[in-house]
């Protein structure tokens, strides 16, 4: 594995890009826990000051540092983006290999259940959460709800890869040669498996980034943990957009496209790693 | 008086070579070969698999995509403009001569018909530009070509998947030879058959070529059906062409230590010789053996076949080896 | 036939399920509610001012009967179904009297033209160029459009709109921001209206396709450097088929299938991205409609269209799973 990710930095272009923008954005991250100023609190520099030595990136509306709050609020997100991708793993994956290694009504019936969720559009379900829970709603308790909906997609694609797993040659083989199932599930079939769950769980983190970002921007968010979405809302609340007051919107908005661009790109790098025929195509040409 | 021949395969060489993550690899898989094949003759080439066949098919018929390269060498076909490769050659003359005057049978021909599309409507893709005429001539050419194969014109109906593995692959033989083409490359046309359906295959190839006088490079592992159905022969080992002559000749009496070991180990009805098998394995193309690329299964073997690689040489009317024993090379 | 008509009937008892199962959760979610729902609704409305104590006791009545609070709980759930059966949601909280249906009836056009004309020209632009760039490696443009697309790709819908907002409202104000249609244009089947929608649909349009375009060329492109090294492809190739034709019946076609399914899968993504775009350029559309209910806290209008997004998004892909077989000859439709 170790092997994997030097190759994918020495020669891949997107992988490389994709993690000097993710280790920016974890480093501002981690930078948030020497904040000179507690997340909550406002007033406590100068409003509406633009960009300079003082406050790298300029003051809001409401006092608070950019820089500073930006720190706390990208590592609200991420942390909220991987809560969500992490529990959602664990329902897509065992949906996922107990349709495709068990088939029959198994896996119709977990299938149909599953094509349910991917049907039922989650936004409008989300916010009507938002109508009736209001105040009470946590960001914890958000993670929680769109990780039991946000499953569906993945587990169809953990479970293509358990059916063309079960009716692979090499299975056979290894079940008659006596291997037990645990074994044969941990080395033969966990190196397939392996990257399409880091891959599905990269993708999950952008969907549940950019679905909280979006619902904390038209108000439907927690005040108290400080997230992207969250300073965009304030901002537009403050109309900062109108006021001139630029810096307080755009560098939230760097920040999580550089967020976005970079999981994205480490995911496709790894996806075509591990495909042997986007690796030729690479080399220039398709036919072997 | 000698005619021309159909094809000219002068010296030719092409490599496999790949960069990727800092690995480079170079195969040689058809390295420096050379023959001749005449008009309205079957001409075989055996060899194990990875000996290089279809790499050799490929780079005659211009398919050279990277990491294929060509190196050096020619392959010349005689309704081709002297002097000019398939490879490279001006698109639209490509456009005219590709299915009219050049076809090919692919290996596992299970998958070559696009399966959304009704074979009809395939073999109009393929033929119509050349055969011309309306729609409806175009179908009673079609028609009566599959009916002279013996094939029942309603599988112009069909799609692919609702065909047999044997009636697809004489559905693609048809294919390959509506326009009369001066030239067919079958790349393994009846490997996956079942031998009742390759008996049949076989014919319909026999027959076709005897009734349209074209040449046929037919290529496959199987001796048998060199024997049965070729009229020259050419011997494979890794990349290299190491016997070509008659067939008969070759199975007479065949030179190259390869060959005839080849040949002995057929079984013959009657002979209850055991068969010792050949030590060691192919080698492998990516690092391949100095010199002769057979020294080290060779019991011929001496220094010069380690060290200088033997080229092709006159031994008979028709008949050339690859082998310094065999020439009589002293170490 | 017969055998696509069972197979027919089986996708609509999928359809009746997906929605029955869909218009349930919303049910559940509105009873894990520790607040009275309907003395907050009433208390939001009665704020605004005078309502006569009938209009009042009416309202909730209909709240209570919509919420299913009325009786045991099996009465609740049955009067609930009722209503939504009859496509009533009650009256409107935030626009009183009005019935949510109307308002429904009123917004639905204006997302259903958005979402149609943008899922449409994103579908098939993207992927016509997904494929020119899968077979067509070498080309710089083509190459170049790659490159954009995954940069945008990623990008939530919220922040394209955001961008184009500000590009074309602030710094280069040449198109509208907010609305359907200019203020002082009447509605109906004048050119002067039909103009005016096309100008102001502009910016939203794009948002959607400039994002949609993204994923449906980055889907194709890998489908089709697949297919090229398909043996059908290489030998049609040998063959000296007609460019044209190849990309068209051997390439294209074959790509098709897998992009018709992953637009089924991606219906309900469009719609999310739809919602919060409307909302920016306040376009008069379901999206913009269901955030304004859910700040009025109007509880008739938000499981209206809740509601109906679950039919339209299932109905789409019902429509496309349907259409499916007739794309894909292989398909067996006998179960």
């Amino acid at each position: 594995m170790k092997r994997i990710i030097f190759d994918l930095l020495k020669y891949n272009n997107e992988f490389r890009i994709g993690v000097f923008l993710i280790l920016i954005v974890v480093t501002m991250a981690g930078l948030s826990f020497f904040s000179p100023y507690p997340p909550n609190d406002v007033f406590v520099v100068p409003p509406d000051a633009p960009p300079s030595a003082d406050y790298w990136l300029g003051t809001t509306s409401r006092g608070q540092d950019v820089f500073w709050q930006l720190s706390i609020a990208i590592r609200n997100t991420l942390a909220f983006g991987l809560l969500v991708a992490l529990l959602s793993r664990v329902i897509s994956i065992v949906v996922g290999l107990s349709s495709g290694y068990l088939g029959g009504w198994v896996d119709r019936v977990l299938m149909a259940i599953n094509d349910t969720f991917i049907v039922i559009p989650l936004f409008p379900i989300l916010i009507l959460f938002y109508f009736v829970l209001r105040d009470s709603m946590s960001t914890i308790l958000l993670a929680l709800i769109m990780s039991s909906l946000g499953w569906a997609y993945d587990s169809r694609l953990i479970r293509s890869v358990a059916m063309s797993l079960k009716t692979r040659e090499f299975t056979g083989t290894s079940v008659f040669s006596g291997m037990t199932i645990f074994e044969i599930l941990r080395r033969e079939h966990l190196p397939y498996v392996l990257p399409i769950i880091f891959s599905t769980t990269l993708n999950n983190m952008n969907w549940s980034i950019g679905l909280e970002v979006t619902l904390a921007v038209l108000g439907f968010m927690d005040i108290n943990t400080p997230t992207i979405g969250g300073m965009i809302y304030w901002a537009n609340q403050h109309t900062a957009i109108v006021a001139g007051i630029w810096w307080w919107v755009t560098f939230p908005v760097i920040t999580v496209v550089a967020t976005f661009v970079g999981l994205y790109l480490i995911a496709v790098s790894i996806n075509e790693y591990i495909d042997p025929r986007s690796r030729l195509s690479r080399m220039g040409g398709g036919q072997s | 008086m000698t005619t021309q021949p159909i094809l000219r395969v002068d010296h030719l060489k092409a490599h496999f070579r790949s960069s990727y993550f800092g690995v480079y690899r170079e195969v040689p898989a058809v390295d420096d070969i050379s023959f001749d094949v005449a008009p309205n003759e079957i001409f075989g080439l055996a060899g194990e698999s990875s000996s290089g066949k279809t790499t050799l098919m490929k780079t005659i018929a211009g398919l050279i995509a990277p990491p294929l390269e060509l190196i050096g060498g020619k392959a010349q076909f005689s309704f081709m403009p002297p002097e000019t490769n398939l490879y490279g050659a001006d698109p639209a003359q490509l456009a005219r001569i590709r299915w009219s005057k050049l076809s090919y049978i692919m290996q596992g021909s299970m998958n070559v018909l696009n399966p959304l599309r009704q074979i009809r409507s395939i073999f109009r893709d393929f033929a119509a530009v050349h055969i011309g005429g309306s729609n409806s001539d175009f179908e009673t050419k079609t028609v009566n070509h599959l009916s002279r194969l013996r094939l029942d014109p309603s599988v112009l109906d069909a799609y692919p998947h609702e065909l047999s593995g044997g009636m697809r692959q004489r559905v693609t033989i048809a294919l390959a030879t509506i326009c009369r083409p001066d030239f067919i490359i079958a790349d393994e046309p009846t490997t996956a058959l079942d031998v009742i359906v390759q008996k049949e295959v076989l014919g319909m190839i026999r027959s076709i070529q005897r009734e349209m006088g074209s040449s046929v490079l037919f290529v496959t592992h199987d001796m048998g059906v060199h024997a049965a159905l070729t009229d020259k022969l050419g011997i494979m080992y890794a990349g290299c062409l190491v016997e070509a002559g008659r067939t008969a000749d070759i199975f007479n009496a065949p030179q190259h230590p390869y060959t005839r070991h080849l040949i002995h180990s057929l079984p013959r009805i009657g002979d209850t010789v055991q068969r010792t098998g050949l030590t060691g394995t192919p080698p492998n193309l990516a690092n391949p053996p100095s010199g002769c690329r057979f020294h080290p299964r060779c019991p011929l073997a001496s220094d010069i076949c380690r060290t200088e690689r033997p080229m092709m040489r006159q031994i008979a009317t028709e008949h050339r080896v690859a082998c310094h024993a065999v020439a009589g090379d002293d170490a | 036939m017969p055998a696509y008509f069972n197979f027919a009937i089986k996708r609509l008892w999928q359809f009746v399920l997906v929605v029955f199962i869909g218009i349930n959760i919303a049910y559940v979610i509105t009873h894990v509610t520790p607040i009275d729902p309907v003395e907050q609704s009433i208390s939001a409305v009665t704020s605004f001012g005078n309502t006569s104590p009938e209009a009042i006791a009416d309202m909730r009545r209909s709240l209570q009967e919509l919420y299913g609070l009325k009786g045991d709980w099996i009465e609740q759930y049955i009067s609930f179904w009722r209503r939504i059966l009859q496509a009533d949601f009650g009256p409107s909280l935030s626009a009183f009297p009005a019935p949510v249906t109307s308002l429904i009836a009123r917004a639905l056009p204006w997302t259903f033209g958005l979402l149609a004309f943008t899922t449409l020209v994103s579908w098939s632009v993207g992927n016509l160029l997904g494929a020119l760039a899968g077979y067509y490696r070498n080309n710089r443009s083509l190459k170049f459009f790659g490159v954009l697309a995954m940069a945008l790709h990623p990008v939530p819908y919220y922040i394209v709109a955001l961008s184009l907002m500000i590009v074309f409202g602030f710094i280069w104000p040449v198109l509208p921001i907010t609305g359907g249609s200019a203020m002082d244009v009447q509605q109906g089947w004048n050119w002067q209206f039909v103009a005016s929608v096309f100008h102001h649909s502009v910016l939203p349009a794009l948002s959607l396709i400039m994002i949609g375009i993204g994923s449906w060329f980055l889907g194709m492109r890998s489908l089709v450097s697949n297919i090229i090294t398909e043996d059908y492809v290489v030998y049609a190739e040998i063959g000296g088929v007609a460019q044209s034709r190849m990309m068209g019946s051997y390439i294209i076609r074959n790509a098709l299938a897998p992009q018709v399914t992953g637009l089924a899968m991606s219906l309900g993504g469009i719609f999310n991205g739809a919602v919060i775009t409307e909302k920016i350029f306040g376009y008069p559309g379901l999206g913009s409609l269901l955030v304004d209910g859910v700040y009025a806290g109007d509880y008739g209008l938000v499981l209206g269209v809740t509601s109906i997004a679950i039919i339209g998004v299932s109905l789409s892909v019902l429509v496309i799973d349907l259409i499916y077989p007739l794309i894909d000859p292989r398909v067996q439709v006998a179960s």
